[in-house]
């Protein structure tokens, strides 16, 4: 076999609201080695899609011939692991990965028994082991808050000026619950398990001869306690806010797990009804309510995005082409590489020579940093014919995530504009919108590169 | 309970959550009468209780249960209690405010009573709202597994005085000022906390005899630590040196989000005096947070009250005698508290009505104060206040004493005017405006709007000097293309869509004698390009210039919609720091 790649593609798959993808490398004229990236999806296409995710992972098993070197599982969320668990799964472990590789707080060795995370907590000064625990305990707990979310969206008055709300919570809610299924799966399959953070060395010379692979994120906690984002102030934040979404719910909802409303929290006071209460009662009450969902929201948005922030960042360079792939990390997760770790100005000098780009969180306002990352790019050219143009790969479905009326819309339409103008744009949006796609194709490729 | 001018209602003085040795501070606050329902419904606030977590609505319930009674320890657990708490203590607030500006404060919306909804979820959050004209009070679970705590239970944040005083302030200051939760400067975005923290910090002062109850106990106990009770007359003066007083509960916000949550180390109480100010750095854009910048202007109204306290203390005897009198010590900080609580709250009036920095609030502060209390020699409040305020990188702006110049132009054009009309009617403020807007440097073609007409009478603390004023807030919009900005003098941000339609606002404070004269102009008026280089309009262009490059830096220059402060985020990202760091906001798109 070569020493090196003489080119390179992506192919996006189709997987609506989430991240699949195959980073193809080709060493002479039949020999591949394969690296798929995630493997999940929180809605599926309504067009230019595939059947079901069993389809996408036959039609993956085929595209890598039978085998995937590299399986990244870029971070926890539902919408790139979900496939892992049941049929797609099974078929995706005959693929037999040589390496799953995963970031750091995937690490099955930093399960925490039930007393160790409070003591975790306690612990006057933590050593990196005992901090990187607490901190996977923390991402446990995040999936209890979402579970307590879902249920809460569920029982919450689903009146018209909830609803947008509600749909919300409902899909971060979704989106970060624990996927046990799919966590197990991963854990069983492929030969070898990594767990990586800034600054890993990977050894995959054998796997990926001539590419170099760095691990440019997550940090750990020790190397950056802002990823927590709340570590300045709080190191149990999220177990308080558990408690904080009270004890009533928890209580009620275990008693009667899909249905009803908690008890009062005050059995023996006097209670009346909204008809026999203050007029004022009738325009308030569905005021508070909304309060309500908009606080879970927010808490839930700042969990996904704590989530979001444990994403691998990774890159792929061959020569002087660099490949990309930061699955959805975003600010906190980059500003370590690109401002605060050692190497930091050369990390970024490295990055401005991108060559494709795996636009981060599909296409969100945070995860794509505008000044540290995106105009530092020199590769980006307003004519699409321009040799070596920068290429930019987007996974993503409109309407799912965030909104247009705070521009906080997923994928957000400055950075879609500014992809488009400058950038060779593979957008798995636009298939089956009748743009000249095969019948039965549900997924996009990019030009091969080659070195 | 007619016939009665003053109702004495019992509350709670501190924080019930906060271990303090078993001890629950209550107090009585005098609250003056008025024709009340069962809710509590008063002509200013009505207490609903509905909780939206269980969808419960807990029914009314009336103020007459807590006059005239002491408090018992089973009403923690009552949320009738907790309702009529939650009452008096708006309305005490409420009263305070009314008391210090000399006349009634608006609420900021059109409707005459602020809804207080005490157990509103449970979820560890309590904000003012100015769109459902409410505050809601959160509630959430203690830590169970916290040594010596035998079994969970829960946090009502309405229990809370710090908290309730917190954010009734939040709507007083919204009433007084609606500008100031529009985003202009990081001195700005932090004021509305800076301000509510002070108010209910020295609140606490105002609880009768509470301060010389609390005195003793000037920290956190240490685990299993086991303290005096306070009692006896005396006090120990080493427990009131200015480093004891700054650790005192009296000075601490009780954090809601931490405290009671088990596992709290002394100190976690959010005590911003302890702030020190050789690293605390406006500049250091770290502290473009606004609660990092919230709690420095705390940090320097605090020190400049332990200060002047401690002063008092040591005319007691306190660097001499082991012992000083409890009620004496006690009687010197209410005092102070009260005349620096009426301070701060006078000053809102001597603020422009939009674009507030912190050099533009304690420069109110001096300017009020100075026109009601012209001789500081007792306290030393005004002096004090400069010199911590300095410390922390906080100037008046310069004028005389630090207060603001008084107008060039102080008779204006009457003609036409209606005096009477003047004191209440805004269209016939803006005629007055009008026929004086080159003295008063208006731009003729913005758009210009009278937001508010309020006559007030305010005594003099220690002359008994009745100063009549009419304060008036006008604020001037324009609209423009970026592309245009320059023909103000000002320039397009950098990558802004020339075609982007920018709206400038400004505004004017206007203080008017009993006589119509003009008192002040205290302007963030829109700047009138082409002046010299060096005069008062360019300094006015260079600031509007900061806060176009402030607003697109921070993403609110394209997003008008998005603009309003909201009180909710805002006391969420201060205990977690979730969130983007304000220059970190250039990354987003």
């Amino acid at each position: 076999m070569a020493t090196r790649p003489i080119a390179a593609r992506v192919r996006a798959y189709n997987v609506g609201f989430g991240d699949c993808l195959l980073l193809t490398f080709r060493y002479g004229s039949s020999h591949d080695r394969n690296v798929l990236f995630d493997f999940g999806s929180t809605k599926m296409p309504l067009q230019g899609g595939p059947p079901s995710m069993l389809a996408v992972a036959e039609q993956i098993a085929k595209d890598c011939k039978g085998k995937i070197d590299v399986l990244v599982v870029s971070h926890r969320h539902a919408d790139h692991v979900s496939g892992f668990a049941g049929k797609p799964g099974e078929v995706i472990a005959t693929l037999n990965p040589s390496l799953v590789l995963q970031p750091w707080t995937e690490d099955p060795e930093l399960a925490t028994t039930a007393d160790e995370p409070a003591a975790l907590a306690r612990a006057a000064v933590p050593d990196e082991h005992a901090g990187k625990k607490g901190f996977a305990a923390e991402l446990d707990v995040m999936h209890d808050i979402a579970e307590q979310v879902l249920r809460a969206a569920a029982t919450a008055p689903q009146n018209h000026g909830m609803k947008p709300v509600l749909e919300q919570l409902a899909f971060l809610g979704e989106t970060n619950i624990k996927n046990h299924d799919a966590v197990v799966a991963l854990q069983e399959m492929g030969e070898d398990h990594q767990y990586a953070s800034f600054g890993t060395e990977l050894g995959l010379d054998r796997l990926l001869p001539g590419v170099r692979v760095d691990v440019l994120g997550p940090p750990t906690v020790k190397q950056a306690p802002e990823i927590r984002s709340y570590a300045t102030n709080d190191e149990n934040y999220w177990s308080k806010a558990l408690r904080g979404l009270s004890t009533s719910a928890l209580a009620a909802t275990s008693a009667t797990p899909s249905r009803g409303k908690p008890k009062p929290i005050f059995p023996d006071a006097s209670m009346t009804t909204v008809a026999d209460g203050p007029q004022e009662a009738r325009w308030l009450i569905p005021q508070v309510e909304r309060m309500q969902a908009e606080e879970m929201l927010a808490l839930v948005r700042d969990l996904d995005k704590v989530m979001n922030n444990t994403s691998l960042i990774l890159t792929f360079q061959v020569e002087k082409d660099i490949l990309l792939f930061p699955g959805d990390a975003q600010l906190e997760n980059w500003s370590y590489a690109l401002r605060d770790a050692p190497g930091a100005a050369a990390i970024s000098a490295r990055l401005a020579t991108t060559r494709l780009y795996k636009v981060g969180h599909h296409g969100s306002l945070n995860a794509t940093p505008k000044v540290l990352l995106w105009e530092r790019f020199t590769r980006k050219r307003a004519n699409p014919k321009q040799a070596g143009r920068l290429i930019s790969v987007m996974s993503t479905a409109p309407d799912k995530h965030g909104h247009v009326d705070d521009s906080t819309e997923v994928p957000r339409r400055t950075l879609l504009a500014e992809l488009d103008h400058s950038s060779n744009l593979v957008d798995t949006e636009t298939l089956g919108l009748g743009d000249g796609d095969e019948p039965g194709t549900f997924w996009r490729d990019t030009a091969w590169i080659t070195f | 309970m007619a016939g009665k001018k003053l109702l004495e209602v019992t509350v709670l003085a501190q924080d019930p959550h906060v271990d303090i040795d078993g001890y629950t501070a209550s107090a009585k606050v005098d609250l003056t009468w008025e024709s009340m329902g069962r809710g509590p419904v008063g002509h200013r606030v009505h207490v609903i209780d509905y909780d939206a977590t269980t969808s419960t609505l807990y029914g009314p319930t009336d103020l007459e249960a807590s006059i005239d009674r002491p408090f018992a320890a089973a009403d923690l657990a009552d949320p009738a209690f907790h309702a009529r708490n939650v009452f008096a203590l708006v309305m005490h607030t409420l009263g305070r405010f009314e008391a210090a500006l000399g006349r009634r404060v608006d609420w900021a919306f059109r409707a005459q009573q602020l809804k207080v909804v005490p157990h509103a979820f449970g979820v560890a959050n309590a904000f003012y709202s100015r769109e459902t004209e409410s505050i809601l009070f959160g509630y959430f679970s203690r830590d169970a597994s916290t040594p010596g705590k035998a079994k969970a239970s829960r946090v009502f944040t309405c229990l809370s005085h710090d908290v309730v005083v917190h954010e009734t302030t939040h709507a007083l200051l919204d009433g007084l000022r609606p500008g100031f939760m529009a985003p202009s400067s990081p001195d700005q975005a932090a004021f509305h906390e800076g301000f509510a923290d002070l108010v209910a910090l020295l609140s606490t002062f105002t609880l009768g005899d509470v301060v010389g109850r609390l005195l003793d106990l000037n920290r956190a106990p240490l685990p299993g630590e086991v303290r005096r009770p306070p009692s006896g007359p005396l006090i120990r003066s080493s427990d009131v040196t200015a480093a004891n007083l700054k650790n005192s509960v009296l000075l601490a916000v009780a954090d809601r989000f931490v405290a009671p949550l088990g596992g709290a180390a002394p100190g976690a109480l959010r005590r911003s005096v302890l702030i020190d100010w050789r690293s605390a750095n406006l500049d250091d854009p770290e502290n473009d947070e606004p609660h990092a910048r919230a709690e420095i202007l705390v940090a320097a109204v605090m020190n400049a009250f332990v200060e002047v306290w401690s002063t008092r203390l040591e005319g007691l005897g306190s660097r001499t005698l082991e012992e000083l009198p409890r009620e004496r010590v006690a009687e010197e900080g209410v005092e102070i508290a009260r005349q620096l609580l009426n301070m701060v709250i006078r000053a809102i009036d001597y603020t422009p009505p939009i674009h507030l920095t912190f050099s533009d609030f304690l420069t109110a502060v001096l300017t009020a104060d100075i026109e009601v209390r012209p001789d500081d020699s007792r306290y030393g409040l005004r002096a004090a206040l400069k010199t911590w305020c300095g410390r922390y990188g906080i100037r008046p702006v310069r004028g005389a004493g630090g207060c603001w110049s008084k107008p060039k132009q102080t008779e204006l054009v009457l003609d036409g005017t209606n005096f009477t009309e003047l004191r209440h009617d805004p269209a016939e403020m803006f005629r007055l405006i009008w026929n004086n807007r080159d003295d008063l440097n208006l731009n003729a073609s913005a758009y210009t709007h009278v937001s508010s007409i309020r006559p007030c009478v305010r005594v003099g603390p220690e002359d008994g000097q009745i100063v009549h004023e009419t304060v008036t807030e006008c604020l001037q919009y324009v609209s423009i293309r970026a592309a245009d900005l320059p023909s103000m003098g000002l320039r397009a941000p950098r990558g802004v869509d020339p075609e982007l339609i920018v709206a400038l606002q400004g505004g004017s404070t206007l203080i008017l004698d009993e006589y119509g004269r003009l008192k002040y102009e205290i302007s963030n008026r829109l700047p009138r390009p082409g002046a010299a280089e060096g005069t008062k309009e360019q300094v006015r262009v260079a600031r509007m210039q900061q806060r176009l490059d402030y607003l697109a830096r921070t993403g609110y220059l394209d997003r008008p919609h998005a603009a309003t402060m909201r009180i909710a985020d805002l006391h969420r990202r201060r205990w977690t720091a979730v969130g983007i760091r304000p220059d970190d906001r250039q990354e987003a798109w």
